[in-house]
């Protein structure tokens, strides 16, 4: 009961903020919430399950454009394209994980790397279905119960993915499936040998967490009201990857931590030098998988426990 | 026939880049295990080193291609020195060096990116444009050749295959290991970068060139088999000659032949994930 109603007062504590931040706060609290609720997926699949994709960031593409593209191309009601665009993300995932996870070693970063790569190329050249390199745009939130969400309460409905994403990563990584994930992740061998499916855990966790992207994507695609090939490019996806490691991997802290401070960082750097914050953080990944692989919530440990 | 004459010629000699690419990766991952993604920016580095030396300077060819080349294998000397030896010294997890090798292929491209303007960068051919095809296929016919010599005829060839069958007992046997493994990242580096020098005349020099070459270098190597030399360039062959027939022949958009790569990559991981050659 006691942890329920924590989960109620992050809720109120996260969405109540929405209401007092201006409309460009707004905006940037959103999408902060969002990058929290990618990273948080993405570590499952990096820091808890050990494997190295590049594709998080295209999943929520694909989640992005299939709603728009089923709703406002096809026609299709909400529930159904809500749907079909889990699907397929499933679909997506399940067609590129069973062939890489076949193999030890790693497959999945370069089959992944090449659909992420792919995913741009088709956005560009889809015509009128994807609306090409402008992408689509000038569309709405349809009605729901007679009422459109909007403002902060549409905050509010972003707030309730990330928990609901924590809450159900959370769950999984207590698990049994948590604990085969973490033990795939440490040592395939010895996983193998207590009887963990070690292909089907590899899958399933990408094929889990490309799903949440997915969602992810879905919610965004109302944020702006567009979508278009450059935002869901390559650089996000390492910059996905780089926020879950300077975090610390395999950590709900981390991940959240990592999220926050990569996303803001810009905010502050680029007054000062631009553009190059990118190389800025390629510098700090390689500091911290050499001299703190923990990251920053491995730091935090190391000092509260030498104080 | 003059078409497909044409064509055979100019997948070739894509193929031999990837094939060069392609022997980057093994280079690296035969005796360490270690992937190294940043090999795409290598050859960019490779590429804009050409840029510089032959347009800018304009220096002479054959001394502009020997100055990137041994440019090439101090930057991978470095960076085997600075995001893999520290690691491995350590004792870290496989993981840890591919991480902070992802790091560094952001910090190549960044600082690519910082010190030149966004848009191309010409680079001048080697003799002329009609024979740059057949220059790529003889400078990657050389390349192969003295790394498969180097591998079959020389003590130091042997001590890297060593390494890769079995690391505890070449170290016991008294090889160098942290040598081998500079020594395999300065090659791919050099490797990468001339495959980079060879093929920006055609699509000249950009920052953002690396990622694509990245994907076609690694499925030649998965199609032609992580075990052999010999596999890199047939894998890399293959891959150029599926992708250009189907620009040429497939009533598809020509941006779509960059899911010829993922295609037969899923194809060769599910049907013959050894590869086309075995280990010997």
């Amino acid at each position: 009961m006691s942890s329920l109603l924590r989960w109620l007062g992050a809720a109120l504590l996260l969405a109540g903020a929405a209401f007092l931040l201006s409309d460009y706060h707004n905006d940037v609290y959103r999408k902060l919430l969002l990058w929290v609720t990618l990273a948080l997926s993405y570590n499952f699949l990096f820091g808890i399950c050990g494997q190295i994709a590049f594709s998080h960031f295209a999943f929520y593409g694909i989640g992005a454009y299939s709603v728009v593209i089923f709703l406002f191309q096809f026609h299709l009601p909400f529930p159904l394209a809500i749907l079909l665009g889990i699907a397929l993300c499933i679909l997506f995932a399940l067609a590129v994980a069973i062939p890489s996870a076949r193999l030890e070693g790693f497959y999945l970063a370069l089959a992944t790397l090449a659909l992420a790569q792919l995913f741009i190329v088709v956005l560009n050249e889809g015509g009128a279905v994807t609306g090409g390199p402008g992408g689509l745009a000038n569309y709405k939130l349809p009605e729901f119960l007679g009422t459109r969400i909007r403002g902060p309460w549409y905050t509010a409905v972003i707030v309730l993915l990330l928990l609901g994403t924590l809450a159900v990563l959370w769950r999984l990584d207590r698990s049994w499936f948590g604990r085969a994930c973490r033990a795939v992740r440490d040592n395939p061998e010895v996983a193998a040998a207590m009887g963990v499916d070690v292909a089907r855990t590899k899958v399933t966790a990408f094929t889990l967490t490309s799903a949440l992207a997915g969602i992810a994507g879905m919610v965004y695609a109302f944020v702006d009201n567009t979508v278009n090939p450059p935002i869901f490019g390559l650089d996000n996806a390492f910059l996905l990857l780089f926020m879950v490691i300077v975090g610390g991997a395999g950590r709900h802290a981390g991940a959240i931590i990592g999220a926050a401070l990569l996303f803001l960082v810009p905010f502050v750097l680029s007054p000062l030098i631009g553009h190059h914050h990118v190389l800025v953080f390629g510098v700090l990944v390689v500091a911290a998988i050499l001299l703190q692989p923990r990251g920053l919530v491995g730091l935090y440990d190391a000092i509260r426990r030498h104080p | 026939m003059q078409d497909f004459l044409e064509l055979t010629v100019s997948a070739a000699a894509s193929g031999c880049i990837y094939g060069l690419i392609a022997l980057a990766y093994l280079l690296m991952i035969r005796p360490t295990g270690i992937i190294n993604f940043a090999v795409g920016e290598w050859a960019m580095v490779g590429a804009f080193g050409g840029y510089l030396l032959l347009s800018k300077f304009e220096w002479p060819y054959p001394l502009g291609m020997a100055a990137v080349l041994v440019f090439m294998l101090v930057i991978g000397w470095l960076t085997e020195r600075i995001a893999v030896r520290p690691l491995v010294e350590r004792g870290a997890p496989l993981l840890a060096p591919i991480l902070a090798l992802l790091g560094m292929l952001v910090v190549f491209r960044e600082a690519i990116s910082v010190s030149f303007a966004p848009d191309p960068h010409p680079v001048p051919y080697a003799l002329g444009i009609q024979r740059q095809s057949f220059f790529i296929i003889a400078v990657t016919s050389v390349v192969f050749i003295g790394v498969w010599l180097f591998f079959e005829r020389t003590i130091a060839g042997k001590s890297f295959e060593a390494v890769a069958i079995h690391r505890r007992a070449a170290a016991l046997m008294g090889i160098n290991l942290s040598r081998v493994t500079a020594l395999s990242f300065a090659a791919g580096a050099g490797a990468a970068g001339l495959a980079g020098l060879l093929v920006s005349p055609n699509v000249s020099a950009h920052y953002l060139m690396g990622v694509p070459l990245a994907i076609q270098g690694f499925t030649a190597l998965v199609i032609g088999g992580v075990g052999r030399v010999e596999g890199a360039l047939l894998g890399g062959l293959l891959l150029a000659f599926a992708e250009q027939l189907t620009v040429r022949y497939a009533p598809i958009p020509a941006g779509y032949a960059q899911g010829v790569p993922l295609l037969l990559l899923m194809l060769f991981l599910l049907l013959r994930p050894t590869g086309l050659l075995r280990a010997k």
